[in-house]
């Protein structure tokens, strides 16, 4: 015969799947599916590996298709492991898509499944993913409000501390069976899941257990994410010194890694660390750095973000002109963006800006009108009138650390 | 009552500090899933298990 096999075309998708190249993997896949078997172990086994491929790449509604299709034949084959594996894939799947009670489900009869079948590693795999489902799912509901880890509606609680506990299940079987990268993960979902719930000292007792985990393999994506973690929590905690230096090592890993987008993130939150210890030199320094990746990766609403950052540092400065430089360009890109409480944010902080400068509300300012044109002269262009207030009155903005305690 | 400019830094003031609220909002830092695998190999090995035993330990004898 001279066209490829079904098996054939399957084993070479294989190959590349795992060799990272899944676009091309998929297409080995779908030439062996229009093949076509007799064998429903093996078309088994291909959408499966369909499903994953799919889901790698993000085209989450064909990673259901086919995750879908593996269940059904699982199904009919009488195939119990393969109906387990094909659920847990399928849960994942629609954890993905949102689909948090289908998701349930699915992740449920895999767990069902793993136990009638004494099987360990897939229990552990199961109360992993069971776990991932829930975090998701409090966290969509957390989400939509806008209060702070710690202050949750009762259905966010509930969601969140089922979580942890399907974690803690996973981590006492991971342990046992010795699986230490499983326990890694583990400990990484459980303390962001702590984080949530705003249990910030057991959040950091999971991430330094993941961090010594991470060092113990050489991971260092994952050290990175534990120590960006850190950093988050020990805001929380209210040790901004602590947080600094975390997101220090986050940045120095974002750097070997050259992972761009994870280094302006670094220097996001190390901006707003600075900000919150009131070094606004250091934030602004931070916040810069973090505009300038924002441009790099065409990231608009990034630069926006750095935009008002910065604003808000110079503001506390009392260098109102920088001030109003960042505040114009935040209102430029909230427009682009159409992000309206940016915009709105804006507004209030240029017409605030405008009433330090001494400029009124009234004045026919190009700035505050609805038809304005984007006016890209840096500072100096309009003409500063009638300024009232000495930079000495801006002793005023220092906040006293109580406050900054406090903020939420 | 507090002069004008006073108000106005101070209502300034409060724009200064960004909510920790804005540091959780999207940068946590989650584990990956993990996927179930299954492989036309490990199928296919099993089938063909026997052969290649047998292929590998003839190869061997004849040697």
């Amino acid at each position: 015969r001279m066209e490829a096999s079904c098996l054939e075309l399957a084993l070479e998708g294989e190959r590349l799947c795992k060799a990272g190249d899944c676009r091309a993997g998929v297409s080995f896949f779908e030439a062996a599916v229009q093949v076509g078997t007799e064998d429903l172990k093996t078309l088994s086994a291909i959408y499966s590996q369909l499903g994953n491929a799919y889901f790698y790449l993000h085209e989450y509604a064909k990673a259901l298709e086919y995750h879908h299709h593996d269940l059904t034949l699982a199904r009919t084959i009488g195939d119990l492991l393969g109906e387990a594996k094909a659920s847990g894939n399928l849960g994942n799947t629609l954890k993905v898509l949102g689909n948090f009670e289908e998701a349930i489900v699915c992740c449920q009869r895999h767990l069902d499944i793993s136990r009638e079948l004494n099987d360990k590693v897939g229990e552990a795999r199961a109360l992993y993913n069971l776990g991932n489902v829930y975090h998701s799912k409090g966290k969509s509901v957390a989400s939509a409000g806008t209060h702070e880890p710690g202050e949750l509606p009762d259905d966010v609680r509930n969601a969140l501390e089922k979580a942890a506990n399907y974690y803690e299940e996973n981590l006492t079987i991971v342990t046992e069976l010795g699986d230490r990268a499983a326990q890694g993960r583990a400990f990484g979902n459980l303390g962001n899941t702590h984080y949530l719930l705003g249990n910030f000292r057991s959040a950091v007792i999971a991430h330094e257990q993941r961090l010594l985990i991470a060092k113990e393999f050489g991971d260092t994506s994952a050290e990175r994410r534990a120590y960006s973690n850190l950093g988050n929590a020990y805001i929380f905690l209210g040790e901004f010194e602590t947080a600094s230096e975390y997101y220090k090592r986050t940045l120095q890993l974002a750097r070997q890694l050259q992972d761009r987008a994870v280094e302006a993130q670094a220097c996001y939150s190390l901006g707003n660390t600075y900000t919150l210890l009131q070094d606004y030199e250091k934030a602004i320094d931070y916040h810069l750095k973090h505009l300038v990746i924002a441009q790099e990766l065409n990231d608009k609403i990034g630069e926006g973000r750095a935009c008002w950052s910065l604003g808000n540092a110079y503001t506390a400065l009392g260098n109102h002109d920088q001030a109003m430089h960042f505040a114009e360009r935040h209102l430029e890109i909230s427009r682009e963006v159409g992000d309206r409480s940016g915009e709105l944010t804006a507004r209030l902080n240029l017409s605030d800006l405008q009433m330090v400068l001494g400029l009124s509300y009234s004045t026919n300012n190009s700035m505050m009108s609805e038809n304005h044109v984007a006016d890209n002269s840096v500072n100096g262009a309009r003409p500063r009138v009638g300024r009232r207030h000495s930079m000495e009155n801006m002793e005023l903005m220092k906040l006293t650390p109580e406050k900054v305690q406090n903020w939420n | 009552s507090q002069p004008l400019s006073g108000r106005q830094a101070a209502e300034l003031q409060s724009k200064v500090v960004p909510s920790k609220q804005i540091l959780h909002s999207d940068n946590m830092e989650m584990e990956p899933e993990t996927m179930e695998t299954k492989s036309v190999t490990d199928y296919f090995s099993k089938l063909h298990m026997g052969s290649l035993v047998y292929s590998c330990t003839s190869k061997r004898k004849n040697k």
